[in-house]
């Protein structure tokens, strides 16, 4: 059979559109190459701003995780001046964070997941009318649903924050607003609605009390034998359409993973510094090396971008602050050299990483950091039970966190002390910061460095650029890229794999698929992914 | 049946998060209800394959009609006016958009950047981002002054970062109705329906900005944030505290200042240092006033505001 390239254009808007090319042959992709095909220059335009000016630019960076944006930009100056952060505030800015994952949560499940198992390809399976009956974009029952209920949890951020998308509400020293008994009632009655509306009937078939005992591989195939509303809820049968259709096999990855963590303790991050924000955290960050079995904390200096595979006039391996954002006049793709605007994120001593729902769950499996903190051994035992990473697992973790982050929602609406102060205002300074989080698709951070009442740099690593980025100097392929080496694509006309696990990773947006074949050039399909 | 199509360039899609917050009507309810059919959408669309490249192509060739253009996002002319640095199916989006316009029977722009150029095109605007037919206040833009689609209008501007989903599925739905009549565009070319009103019309802290008690710092329930905290409310316009976001609040209502998103300069002062979240004063008078008064009715009327000021105005009128 002869070789085909397909691409696949693009991935993701954190650091603007991708196209991916793949290589086919004998029906198995052979290798991969990822490329962000848009620049607009934030970090540019930050350059000699007032230090808020992050507030306002940075949640516009994506659409889709504004307040992970937020989050980032305000701990960032939260740590560059030494501010006094009040309790109502860490609670109020996790409230906002937890409400965009669980939009997102489901949005991203039903708006661009799981049309793809909708796909023609699978009217084989014994679930694929049902799967349709469901799931098919606009018509399905759970389809319009998922799609409506998604705007019901950003409900809460505008009762905090105004609105969502982008509000600025999180500000150095606090938060701008001062709810009241209403606002948190109200903004309990959501979430209520929200899981007896979506997550208990539909997703779950169950209460979320009964999932919450699942702390294993065992306990989760009990549970899912357990009822016929088990087996037929959307997890149900997500899980079982998954494996009947083979997305248990492939789209490994690069087998490392990486979170920042998240959630500071609203008592232990009140006077917030940079290196005391891995032990504040009540979702611990860190390191897993799923080849070795180790768990490690993790550290904002090793972070290093390599912009040899990239379009900058800049060269070198180098600490996010240290870059000074060049971009190239000479964009055109060139698979032997530079090929992206995503430059190739990577640990110091671990190299490239994977971030997102399967990294953040690996890493709470482990033992490491403070007694206190969140651990949840579900997805570690999954991983070494099913043999490793793949599009099924990926996204199931991702959507695992949706019981636990809306506990977090509860606790935090349970914890404002409404006559405590929301904010102290603080004394601007000039200084080095670092803010960090988790997105619903990964870890995100900002660098700010202040000088002479302005910004001097400003750096954001967003969790698309860990995932897509290019090669690096090495030649070594990024997380996607390598995820796809070895995934089998049945129909070089409709590669609907390579969009899978594209999606697995939660990529932002559409993915266009060009599928050439290799020895004419000629195009022979071109398909939207995400 | 209307045919429409949604394009994104320099974007970071927050419009389309908007968007799929709409309730009356739905973004479903747009397609199954109101006779839309979304040809393509980056991330809703399910044309695939060779449809959609065929697609494409028969509608800048004008054999299949296309209704309603949508864009999102600026139109991005980098580097050196080619468009490199955002492409979409193989060329630059700029081309595309040259081309859909042309066949186009109404062009809608949504959000600020496809609107006036919004954050990309702050200064100095290195992805040479540009509105469809605006730059910030200058007229022109991508399309030019004289530009009209096939229905003789000319882009139809829904601003805001973002744009409200009411707005925007609201006048999508006229759109496709027949009702493309009805929509009148001030000199902006926003529709006067949503945009005649100012931010501040049915704020919540209205009382306290009569009174001119001010909101001095955040985090405070009284008070109003015009005087200290940079509030654009009282001279931008927009429908915000009359059409609730997300159905529950406003950013003013919530106690964050209205940034003045929906007029062609947001970002204000290109966020230059010590203008982010502080009025600007000269003599403590504010820089810029609300619309319509000078600055020696403003000193009356803030005298007279502070001496009629009742007591409970120093008081929380929003408690727990």
């Amino acid at each position: 059979m002869a070789t085909q390239v397909l691409d696949i254009s693009p991935v993701g808007r954190v650091e603007g559109d991708l196209d991916v090319r793949v290589e086919i042959d004998n029906g198995h992709v052979v290798d991969a190459w990822t490329q962000a095909e848009l620049f607009r220059g934030l970090e540019v335009i930050l350059r000699g701003k007032d230090p808020q000016a992050g507030l306002i630019v940075t949640p516009r960076a994506c659409g889709i995780c504004g307040a992970s944006h937020l989050t980032c930009a305000a701990w960032a100056l939260d740590t560059a001046w030494g501010t006094e952060v009040p309790r109502n505030a860490i609670l109020a800015r996790n409230l906002g964070q937890i409400a965009e994952s669980l939009q997102s949560l489901a949005r991203h499940h039903y708006g661009l997941f799981m049309i793809d198992y909708t796909n023609k390809k699978y009217a084989g399976s014994p679930f694929y009318d049902e799967a349709v009956r469901r799931w098919a974009p606009y018509t399905g029952t759970n389809y319009e649903l998922g799609v409506t209920i998604s705007g019901r949890p950003v409900e809460i951020y505008a009762l905090f924050g105004g609105q969502w998308p982008h509000s600025s509400f999180m500000v150095p020293g606090g938060v701008m607003c001062a709810p009241t008994l209403t606002d948190v009632t109200r903004a309990w009655a959501i979430l209520e609605n929200f899981r007896r509306i979506w997550i208990e009937p539909v997703w779950l078939g169950c209460a979320m009390e009964r999932y919450e005992r699942i702390r294993s591989y065992d306990d989760f195939l009990v549970w899912l034998d357990e009822a016929s509303e088990h087996a037929n809820s959307d997890l149900g049968l997500y899980w079982r359409m998954s494996q009947d259709i083979g997305l248990d096999k492939y789209g490994r990855g690069v087998e490392r993973y990486l979170s920042w963590g998240y959630l500071p303790h609203e008592d232990k991050y009140n006077r917030p510094t940079i290196d005391g924000r891995a032990a504040a955290l009540i979702r611990k960050g860190g390191i897993y090396d799923g080849r070795d079995d180790v768990h490690l904390p993790v550290d904002e200096s090793a972070t290093r971008e390599d912009v040899a595979r990239a379009w900058y006039d800049e060269s070198g391996v180098v600490h996010p602050l240290e870059r000074v954002t060049a971009p190239s006049d000479h964009n055109a793709p060139d698979f032997a050299g530079r090929y992206s605007w995503a430059t190739a994120v990577l640990h110091a001593d671990h190299g490239r990483m994977e971030t997102g729902g399967l990294a953040r769950e690996l890493i709470a499996g482990g033992t490491h950091g403070e007694a206190w903190q969140h651990v949840d051994p579900l997805l570690l035992d999954m991983y070494k039970r099913l043999g490793g990473a793949s599009v099924m697992l990926r996204h199931f973790a991702r959507m695992h966190e949706l019981v636990g982050l809306y506990r977090e929602a509860e606790r935090a609406l349970r914890e404002f002390r409404l006559n405590d102060p929301w904010y102290i205002k603080p004394i601007e300074r000039d200084g080095r910061g670092w803010g960090a989080t988790e997105a619903a698709r990964g870890a995100l951070c900002h660098w700010i460095d202040i000088e002479g009442g302005k910004i001097k740099n400003y750096q954001i690593v967003a969790p698309t650029t860990w995932n897509v980025g290019p090669r690096d100097g090495a030649g070594i392929r990024g997380p996607i890229e390598e995820a796809l080496v070895g995934i089998p694509v049945a129909d070089p006309r409709d590669p609907v794999e390579v969009g899978h696990v594209a999606r697995s990773f939660d990529s932002c947006l559409v993915c266009t698929v060009h599928a050439h074949d290799r020895r004419t050039g000629a195009e022979l399909a071109r398909f939207r992914v995400a | 049946m209307a045919n429409l199509l949604w394009l994104q360039g320099g974007a970071c899609s927050g419009n389309t998060m908007s968007f799929l917050n709409a309730e009356e009507p739905s973004v479903c309810d747009l397609v199954t209800s109101f006779g839309i059919k979304l040809l393509w959408h980056p991330s809703l669309g399910m044309e695939l394959g060779e449809d959609l490249q065929a697609m494409l192509r028969s509608l800048v060739a004008g054999d299949m009609p296309l209704d309603i253009l949508v864009f999102e996002g600026t139109v991005v002319q980098a580097p050196n006016g080619t468009g490199q640095w955002n492409r979409f199916a193989g060329r630059p989006m700029k081309d595309w958009v040259a081309d859909f316009s042309r066949v186009a029977n109404y062009v809608v722009a949504v959000g600020d950047c496809a609107t006036y150029g919004g954050i990309p095109a702050t200064a100095p605007n290195p992805s040479d981002s540009i509105g469809l037919q605006f730059l910030k206040r200058a007229q022109g833009g991508f399309l030019g002054t004289d530009y009209r689609s096939g229905a003789g209008l000319p882009v139809i501007n829904i601003p805001g970062c973002p744009a409200h989903p009411d707005w925007m599925t609201q006048i999508l739905v006229a759109l496709a109705t027949g009702r493309g009549g009805d929509v009148s565009l001030d000199e902006f070319q926003r529709p006067k329906t949503f945009f005649s009103s100012f931010t501040q019309t049915g704020c919540s802290r209205n009382m306290h900005f009569s009174y001119k008690v001010s909101a001095t710092e955040f985090g405070q329930r009284k008070g109003c944030l015009f005087y200290d905290l940079g509030c654009r409310g009282p001279m931008t316009h927009s429908p915000c505290n009359r059409i609730l976001w997300n159905r529950q609040s406003s950013k003013t209502r919530a106690g964050m200042p209205c940034l003045g998103c929906t007029e062609p300069e947001f970002p204000f002062n290109d966020l230059a240092p010590g203008t982010v979240f502080k009025t600007q004063t000269v003599m403590g008078v504010p820089k810029t006033l609300p619309t319509g008064i000078d600055k020696i009715g403003y000193i009356k009327l803030s005298t007279a505001a502070k001496a009629a000021s009742p007591r409970w105005a120093e008081d929380d009128i929003f408690v727990v």
